[in-house]
């Protein structure tokens, strides 16, 4: 009974997804003093790894003026007033100071893709070079007995410190005992259990850590959840979206390297400055969507002039993402951008109820009790056909029987 | 022994219940035809027109708002007239109380073997009908919620050209749909559904009004336009 309560309690007093972009001077002021405070002490400590943003930024080509703006773009992107610049900038120096153990379980690398294979490292991308990744999997040189060991050694020394960044989902059905790690043959969910324990913030990157995404797909055989399902009791940031956006995770980072805490998040605990708004809403097609101009099919003059893309399924109306503000590959280009409607990748079951090339009312559904699968507009349409029919055999019968049947009742 | 017995003229809808019924119908119809295309654009616009002449979806999705709203004015109406209506106050035809269970059987009974039976004071509103509109209603409600959750979707700020209330309202009173039909497109699917519902319940609404305007021959269908029906004297009465 009382755990219905908090169910219920939890359901209507959820943090709802309102963005609240000004708190006033007296909330930036102390903000900003705990800000600094935070930051000289990050600097009083010595660094997890040798590498200097600076000197890394210049072998790639970057001045300090290109820095300089990065820093106030990253700066508005986590909604903080431009005098924040200059904080933001240190606190970017000093990411080297936050260990980071990156886990993936099941999952494609497509995030540390994201953050590596891009066209040409870009600064966000550097920046989250000089974090001090003290373990990942795929990059680390090491392997087998000597990678475990250094994890070992990773959670002994940093204990209570260090970010523990997920990637993939974790199999808890049938699936639960095929996915196993290291030579001990440690589930998933034992490993990222044991792991999440001593971490300072759980940090679960791309769909696949957040929601389940694509493993978690319809009829998920290995039980796939996300982490949030698994770990309780620590706090958890979300950066969903198929790969997560690497200025995304940069934006977390540095936020709990300048304030020590985690952003601010909403009910799927993504961080707000991030996945506030709708990709509809800051879409630059949208002018097409309000008049009504839409691309038809693909190749079609409509898509040769960027008309929206709604009816070849974008799902942009019920996505919450800030790809069409931020983009990818540093502003480069997004895929509405290019052409192609967006499949809702940063919400739960994106592969299931958003990743399909029709508008909502072609999508299919499953009936509750399984099985045949029907558009929303044909299981509508067929119950209404239904009764159409009904109604047809029963004006029918009324027809053919009604003249012989007399009142009765009161007078009869 | 049959006799002819005079009939009568029973008042059943007020002029102002008369009109919310056919503002209802209108913004019914009105919602119905734009949310189709707001779900799937079924019609294109001229590709000759620039855009800043034309917004067809844009319109699509006022009539749809303004139609939403409409229905939900009249509902709060409605609901005040449920528990004050002076005549016959509907949600006592709601309770599960013998008598209405012997109506409301009656009437389906009725419908079912095509009869014309009337064990019970016809000329008022019965327990069928009665429940058939409260299933209106909390489709209505359903529609509302679901609705208004899409809406403020849009208005991630947290402003509006009402003010911070309006959004917060929103967010407090239809964010648990959210949980419960599975997120941003769960709440779709069910509203589009629930269009259909509608639909359906509307169709089968007109059949039943118009067969037993035929069957009982008390009028019935005369109502929603004179808000009077028809029927026979009583016995005792004649
Ligand atoms: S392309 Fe997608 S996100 Fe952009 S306006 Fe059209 S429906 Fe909205």
């Amino acid at each position: 009974m009382s755990e219905r309560r908090e169910a219920a309690v939890k359901l209507f007093t959820a943090a709802n997804a309102t963005v609240d972009t000004n708190r006033g001077e007296t909330y930036y002021t102390d903000l900003y003093r705990r800000c600094e405070a935070r930051l000289s002490e990050l600097r009083a400590m010595a660094p997890q790894s040798r590498i200097n943003l600076h000197e890394v930024l210049q072998d790639d080509g970057f001045d300090r003026r290109d820095f300089m703006k990065w820093a106030s773009a990253t700066t508005a992107m986590l909604m903080l007033p431009s005098s924040f610049t200059p904080l933001v900038a240190e606190a970017a120096e000093l990411m080297n100071r936050v260990p980071v153990i990156w886990i993936e379980l099941q999952d494609c690398a497509g995030n540390s893709e994201a953050l590596l294979r891009s066209d040409g490292p870009k600064i966000d991308e550097i920046v989250l070079d000089i974090i001090s990744l003290e373990f990942h999997e795929t990059l680390m040189a090491p392997s087998g007995h000597q990678a475990e060991k250094q994890l070992e050694e990773a959670l002994e020394h940093f204990k209570g410190k260090y970010l523990l960044f997920v990637e993939g989902a974790i199999p808890v059905g049938v699936g639960k005992d095929w996915c196993t790690i290291g030579a001990s043959g440690e589930t998933f969910e034992d490993h990222l259990l044991r792991l999440s324990k001593d971490a300072a913030a759980v940090v679960a990157v791309g769909s696949c850590a957040t929601f389940g995404g694509v493993p978690a797909a319809a009829p998920n055989p290995t039980g796939a959840v996300g982490v949030m399902d698994v770990v309780k009791g620590k706090p958890i940031i979300n950066i969903p979206a198929c790969p997560a956006n690497p200025a995304n995770m940069v934006g977390v980072v540095l936020h709990f390297v300048l304030t020590g805490q985690i952003p601010e998040l909403d009910s799927l605990l993504r961080p707000k400055f991030a996945f506030g708004y709708r990709i509809h809403d800051n879409c630059e097609r949208r002018a097409h969507f309000d008049a009504g101009e839409f691309v038809e099919e693909w190749g079609d003059v409509g898509a040769q002039n960027n008309f929206c893309l709604y009816k070849m399924g974008c799902k942009g109306p019920m996505t919450f993402n800030n790809c069409s503000i931020v983009r990818y590959n540093e502003g480069v280009n997004w895929p509405i951008g290019v052409g192609r409607g967006c499949i809702g990748c940063s919400e739960p079951d994106f592969w299931d109820k958003y990743a399909y090339e029709r508008p909502m009312a072609d999508a299919n559904i499953k009936a509750p009790f399984g099985g045949v699968e029907k558009s929303v507009d044909e299981f509508g349409l067929g119950m209404l056909a239904a009764t159409a029919v009904g109604i047809g055999i029963h004006a029918a019968a009324s027809a053919l029987i009604g003249k012989k049947s007399t009142e009765c009742g009161e007078e009869s | 022994m049959k006799t002819k017995r005079p009939f009568q003229r029973v008042e059943r809808m007020t002029p102002t219940m008369r009109v919310i019924h056919w503002v209802n119908v209108v913004a019914v119809v009105a919602a119905v035809v734009t949310g189709l295309y707001i779900a799937h654009p079924y019609y294109q616009t001229f590709m000759a027109d620039p855009a800043v002449d034309k917004y067809v979806m844009a319109w699509n999705r006022l009539v749809h708002l303004f139609a939403a709203i409409t229905v939900d004015i009249t509902s709060i109406w409605i609901a005040y007239m449920y528990a004050s209506g002076d005549r016959h106050k509907p949600w006592m035809k709601l309770i599960p109380s013998k008598n209405n269970a012997v109506e409301f059987f009656e009437v389906v009974l009725n419908i079912f073997t095509f009869n014309r039976r009337k064990k019970f004071d016809t000329t008022h509103m019965d327990s069928f009908n009665a429940f058939w509109f409260a299933l209106l209603h909390l489709l209505l409600v359903f529609m509302l919620l679901t609705g208004l959750q899409m809406y403020v979707q849009g208005l991630a700020s947290g402003e509006s050209s009402i003010g911070t209330w309006w959004p917060w309202i929103l967010h407090v009173s239809t964010d648990w749909t959210l949980s419960v039909f599975g997120g941003n497109m769960g709440v779709r699917y069910v509203h589009h559904l629930g269009m259909w519902a509608i639909v359906i319940w509307t169709m089968f609404h007109i059949y039943v009004q118009i067969w037993r305007t035929i069957f009982w021959q008390e009028g019935d269908i005369a109502i929603a336009f004179g808000g009077s029906k028809f029927p026979k004297k009583r016995r005792e009465e004649s």
